[in-house]
């Protein structure tokens, strides 16, 4: 964890910063990408003496061009002076190539540190954020933001800026050279390039929107095809076949649609027929003058030839101009990440002491959102410390929001938290969560060794204290199995662990972080016995000792608990232990009893119910008290 | 970025031949519009042509002191040819873009008809995600290869009649422009191979660097749990850095490309200058000849270039079609037979009706399924039954048991139809399997998956999939029935919930219960049901349990168990073992009997039960 002096307000509530003595500028995507190119200021000069070198040199050639011309229709022709123009068009144009090259480069290496500095900001902001943050977030999502759209901010540069500035070098040479051989021949170029900009513009306006449409239509029928196609085992089982086609045929049509929509705007390309008239007139003109006298041969050659490097912007633009937007959208996307307020903050100097276990729920409500029904709703709970809590529920009831509210994942609405009797919030960020550990249903493990992954939060835990965990975990004899032991690589490039061999290592994990507070979501279960055996034996040795809570669905686990709180669409509905829950509660009894109940087909075809706990016979009456409610026709 | 591009077993080589005759047929039906797209490159090529020869023409009117009429003229006639030139160019954009999209249409549909039929074990077999690559993406190729076809032929019609054209001029200097020809072919070439190879091996790494950057995302919300913060920055920076590397490299290659054009470009235009220079002097050519040759020399070196690469670029295009094509004629192993070649296979050939039809399922089966001395395997390695035979009387509910790779989920499979068995017979209601209609028997199964898959519409919705003339009052009947509908109050928006993307919005439980109403919707006679593992919360799993109750009480029943629960509750466990039934009969008498079954249990099913519960809680005690 490091902290500056020098990070800039915005950074106050962020959890995590690095130090920097330079800032990008978030107030707008434009301004931020403008504030990450000019980083790089010497390569920018770069950029704009290679494009007005490559544009004049480009130029030069048909100066020379038409200086040879003069030298032909000299009398006497002038050879040598041809001669020379030949070897003067040769050392410009790789003169040209040279700085087109240097052009080339600069904008690459911008082009490609942006992208660098861009990612690094991201995830360095990303990793600022709180929990809750990224709990709300996809990963899918920010791996999107992370990857293709910081790739689009540099193809913005690279070639989108870079064909931008290199184009309008072409716009200036015609401008400057015409009028040198003759003041009235800058009128042409002028025309052109009032005209040009004004056609941009229209076009690139009316473009856009064509884009957004083709894109949306594209997702939309991919996203078809891909449900139909997951679900192919459905479809097929329903015999839905020609209704899924005929869905796609819809897709693919409105995708047709915006297709031809996008085509007809870019045909309607309107600085193509002003190129054409462009020419026309310049031949025009300098005919004109010629005629009157006012310029030679080599002149027309010349001014024509100069003319003709409109045709470079005139179809770059096309190009160039999309791939800029685009990568403004896509900078767009990236800022709202990143200026997505967190809203927790690290509440450095707070009270830090060690935690002993006491946690107290105190009339806590919370909702994720104004609009939604609250998640929690006045739930007052008391927990001792040392004690396993076991959270039982439907899916929905508010299990997990429960122990998101102990680490401060999300702040409650009203009501308290309190460990060893001081509010959450007045707790130091670091100090608080560095006690509690998490081990969520879906543990995740990174592409690195075994031992690496069980050291993750103690990365100087000795290679025996890493077995000792592990053993501890129930982890050991497993990892052995494998032939390289504990320098397993496991994850995406390695081995694939089950969900029992992943969830043993989190254990172990918890194991060696030695926190505090537990909180176990346990919502796998092994496919068989032996493993079931294990985890429960790794489960009970790793909650002993500290306040553990533990989200469950495994009966066994709820028994011995010292406290079960069920919880009901956001409330507690029953508190106590297994003894006195089973006396009290019929919610809960109905859980229990369920294992000794036999519902057969053949009792229930005649309305004899076998359970005898009371809330089943409710149940079954229920089922078969009403009327079998729709028409079941085959 | 490769994903796509790795072949498939269903994959096959066509001859170029096959590819452009099958592409062929799909521009067939637009004939005419070709036609008229063909005079209009043909119209815009030729003006291309002419409008340097009319430039030329001024620049010679300037030897000959001319009157202001005739350059007047000239310029008009420029000006009309660029007017005519950009119309003709905006028609053949739309032409284009229309014909390309009714192409790549017109494949995706048969794309998606051809692959939605194929059985189940092409599904199995292949990822999902490379075949919605084919349809989508490789379709989409297409563009690239009508593109640049078409440019090719304009380009080539340009060069032959420029440089015969060249030729009636000077044949010397068109000799000389000849001599550069081989040069540009070999640039145009060669930069294309730099440039497939460093963009190939850029992929590669940008792939890497990519899986790199995924893991370094998802992995923040670990490193925060445990305070790494500052870890898993400085192992992400490390990546970050290499992309950044990567990628320059690459960078720096393809920059090359423009200038050295440039440079050669340059080379060309001295040499014809000072050539043409001295064949103007010595009053072999005229001055706006030499000219017409100067400007040539971009209208020839573009062409050149791009006809030079054609082959390479268009590489790629072929093979997305033949990619297409493989998919499109992926074979089916599912075969049905029809019922008159079926009557003749059996010698029963006084009744020859030759009726060539499927036998259509008007009424509702009964449900009784007869496996009769089947054989099946996946492939010639894999024999997963030999000779099997079972009864399963019409309303009889069945559990299948035992180890993976017994032959349980093959024996769904086969029932339902999504895979050939290769020996026997498999009868339902006493009739051949083979002769159903597909599509009318499989609308009497009701299937639930070990994952359920649920449609991005409303719980409503995917609840009446198999049923889509239900009302929403008959929806909400069926939902009612389960457990009281108490689940139904559980979900945030009830019944008009949106389930998300594959239903990930719902708690897989939730999504067990809304794939067994769908199947309580639909009313089957035949429910088949491959229990999910995912263990879920006790109070919605007693909800499952009541849904599934409803559902065998009506139809005839097959289930892979997973759940105690479940196998408590059929007529009849059937334990397989390599293909083979070891042991049936009902819980009790087979655990009572202490044999395969018994052990079974105690792998799989003791878990799950009260006394494990106990015993568990009075060993941790201890």
């Amino acid at each position: 964890m490091q902290t500056s002096t020098a990070i800039p307000p915005r950074s106050a509530t962020s959890e995590f910063s690095v130090e920097r003595e330079w800032h990008s500028d978030r107030r707008s995507p434009a301004r931020w990408v403008f504030s990450h190119i000019w980083r790089y200021k010497i390569y920018i000069l770069g950029i704009l003496i290679g494009s007005l070198g490559n544009a004049g040199g480009g130029a030069l050639m048909p100066v020379l061009v038409g200086r040879a011309f003069n030298a032909v229709v000299a009398q006497p022709p002038d050879i040598g002076s041809l001669g020379l123009m030949a070897v003067l068009i040769v050392v410009s144009q790789i003169v040209r190539a040279i700085l087109q090259l240097g052009r080339n480069f600069s904008s690459e290496i911008i082009g490609q540190r942006i992208e660098r500095d861009a990612r690094d900001e991201l995830y360095t902001s990303l990793i600022g954020k709180s929990m809750s943050f990224h709990d709300r977030q996809s990963i899918g999502d920010i791996m999107a933001r992370a990857t293709n759209d910081v790739r689009e901010v540099n193809l913005l540069m690279n070639p989108g800026v870079n064909l931008v500035v290199g184009s309008a070098a072409f716009l200036i040479f015609p401008i400057i050279i015409g009028p040198r051989i003759h003041p009235q021949l800058i009128l042409v170029p002028l025309f052109y390039v009032v005209a040009y900009v004004i056609a941009v513009a229209y076009y690139l306006r009316r473009l856009a929107p064509a884009t957004e449409r083709v894109r949306r239509a594209f997702g939309r029928m991919n996203a078809t095809l891909a449900e139909s196609i997951e679900g192919i085992e459905t479809v097929k089982g329903a015999a839905q076949e020609e209704r899924e086609i005929v869905r796609f045929r819809g897709m693919v049509d409105a995708w047709r649609a915006a297709a031809v929509g996008q085509g007809d705007v870019e045909s309607l390309y309107l600085p193509s027929l002003i190129f054409g008239m462009t020419m026309a007139l310049g031949l025009l003109h300098s005919l004109l003058l010629y005629h009157a006298g006012a310029i030679n041969v080599g002149d027309v050659v010349a001014y024509n030839g100069v003319l003709m490097f409109l045709q470079f912007p005139t179809f770059a633009t096309q190009f160039a101009y999309p791939q800029v937007s685009s990568g403004l959208a896509s900078a767009r996307r990236i800022l709202e990440l990143m200026n997505a307020e967190t809203l927790l903050d690290e509440n450095k100097g707070g009270y830090a002491g060690q935690i002993r276990g006491d946690v107290e729920f105190d009339h806590v409500t919370f909702s994720y959102g104004k609009d939604e029904r609250p998640a929690l709703q006045d739930v007052t709970i008391s927990v001792k410390a040392g004690q396993t809590v076991a959270i039982v529920g439907q899916t929905g009831s508010g299990k997990s929001t429960l122990t998101k509210m102990i680490n401060r994942i999300y702040d409650v609405d009203a009501g308290c938290v309190r460990v060893d009797g001081v509010d959450v919030r007045a707790w130091d960020l670091d100090a608080l969560r560095r006690q509690i550990s998490t081990i969520e249903q879906d543990v995740f493990l990174f592409s690195r060794t075994i031992a690496e992954n069980i050291k993750f939060g103690c990365p100087d835990a000795t290679q025996a204290e890493i077995e000792q965990a592990a053993k501890a975990a129930q982890a050991h004899d497993f990892i052995l199995s494998f032939k390289d032991g504990y320098n397993t690589i496991v994850g995406e490039r390695g081995v694939t662990l089950s969900g029992g061999q992943r969830q043993r290592i989190a254990i172990a994990r918890a194991f060696l972080a030695d926190p505090r507070i537990l909180i176990l979501d346990d919502s796998t279960s092994a496919i068989d016995s032996a493993t079931e055996d294990l985890i429960q034996q790794a489960m009970f040795r790793v909650a002993r000792g500290r306040t553990t809570f533990l989200i469950t669905h495994r009966l066994s686990q709820i028994r011995w608990a010292d406290l079960i709180v069920v919880l009901k669409q956001g409330r507690v509905v029953a508190c106590g232990s297994h003894e006195e829950l089973m006396r009290t509660s019929t919610d809960y009894r109905a859980i229990f009893a369920g294992d000794d109940e036999r519902p057969r087909k053949s009792a229930m075809r005649a309305r004899r119910p076998t359970s005898d706990s009371p809330h089943e016979v409710r149940g079954a009456l229920d089922i078969e008290g009403r009327e079998w409610g729709m028409g079941s026709g085959g | 970025m490769f994903m796509g591009l790795a072949a498939e077993k269903y994959d096959r080589q066509y001859s170029d031949r096959q590819l452009l005759r099958r592409m062929a047929a799909y521009f067939a039906p637009y004939r005419g519009r070709l036609i008229r797209l063909a005079l209009v490159v043909l119209a815009i090529t030729t003006i291309g042509l002419v409008s340097p020869l009319l430039i030329a023409r001024g620049i010679d009117l300037v030897g000959v002191q001319p009157n202001v009429g005739a350059i007047i003229a000239l310029c008009i006639g420029l000006l009309v040819l660029s007017v005519v030139n950009w119309l003709c160019n905006l028609t053949r954009r739309r032409m284009t873009a229309r014909l390309i999209a009714d192409v790549i249409g017109q494949m995706r549909n048969d794309a998606f008809k051809a692959t939605i039929h194929h059985d189940m074990a092409f599904f199995d077999e292949f990822q999902s995600g490379k075949v919605i690559t084919r349809i989508t993406n490789d379709t989409q190729e297409l563009s690239q290869v009508t593109v640049l076809i078409s440019d090719l032929i304009s380009q080539f019609t340009i060069l032959i009649v420029l440089v015969i054209v060249l030729f009636t001029i000077s044949w010397q200097l068109t000799l000389a422009l000849l001599v550069m020809a081989p040069v540009v072919v070999f640039l145009g070439w060669a930069f294309r191979r730099v440039a497939r190879l460093v963009t190939r091996s850029g992929f590669r790494a940008i792939a890497e660097v990519n899986s790199a950057i995924q893991e370094a995302v998802a992995g923040i919300r670990v490193a925060k749990t445990f305070r790494q913060e500052q870890a898993i920055y400085d192992r992400f920076k490390q990546i970050n850095r290499r992309s950044y590397e990567v990628n320059l490299r690459r960078g720096f290659v393809l920059s090359n490309v423009f200038p050295t054009l440039n440079a050669m470009a340059g080379l060309g235009t001295a040499v014809m200058t000072y050539v043409g220079g001295l064949a103007a002097v010595g009053g072999a050519v005229s001055v706006g000849a030499w000219y017409l040759f100067i400007i040539s020399l971009e209208q020839f070196w573009f062409p050149m270039t791009n006809i030079a690469s054609f082959w390479s670029q268009i590489q790629g295009g072929l093979s997305a079609c033949e990619r297409i094509f493989a998919l499109i004629d992926a074979e089916s192993s599912v075969k049905q037979i029809e019922n008159s070649k079926l009557k003749v296979e059996r010698g029963d050939s006084h009744d020859r009706t030759f009726n060539a039809q499927f036998s259509m399922l008007n009424s509702r089966l009964r449900g009784e399924i007869e496996f009769k001395r089947v054989d099946f395997r996946y492939n010639e390695q894999q024999q997963v039954l030999r000779d099997f035979s079972l009864h399963i009387a019409p309303g009889e509910s069945v559990a299948l048991v035992g180890h993976t790779g017994a032959g349980k989920s093959s024996i769904i499979k086969l029932i339902t139809r999504f895979y050939e068995f290769q020996g026997g017979q498999i009868l339902i209601d006493g009739r051949d399997i083979r002769t159903f209609d597909l599509t009318e028997y499989r609308r009497q199964l009701g299937l639930v998956s070990q994952t359920p898959f649920l449609f991005n519409d409303t719980v409503m919705n995917n609840i009446r999939y198999a049923r889509p003339d239900l009302s929403d009052a008959a929806v909400e009947a069926v939902a009612r029935r389960i457990g009281g509908g108490e689940w139904v109050e559980a979900l945030p928006n009830g019944l008009h919930t949106q389930v998300g993307e594959r239903g990930q919005h719902l708690s897989m439980g939730q999504r067990q219960l809304v794939a067994l109403a769908r199947v309580l919707a639909q009313h089957p006679p035949i429910f088949i049901l491959d229990e999910a593992t995912a263990s879920v919360d006790p109070f919605t799993e007693k909800q499952i349990q009541a849904a599934l109750n409803l559902i065998l009480a009506d139809s005839t029943s097959i289930l892979i168990a997973h759940r105690l629960s479940t196998v408590k509750s059929v007529d009849r466990i059937i334990v397989l073992d390599h293909g083979k039934i070891i042991e049936e009969g009902d819980h009790a008498t087979l655990m009572a009997r202490g044999g395969h079954y018994a052990m079974l249990y105690d792998t799989y099913f003791r878990h799950q039960s009260a006394d494990f519960n106990a015993e568990v809680y009075q060993k941790l005690k201890a």
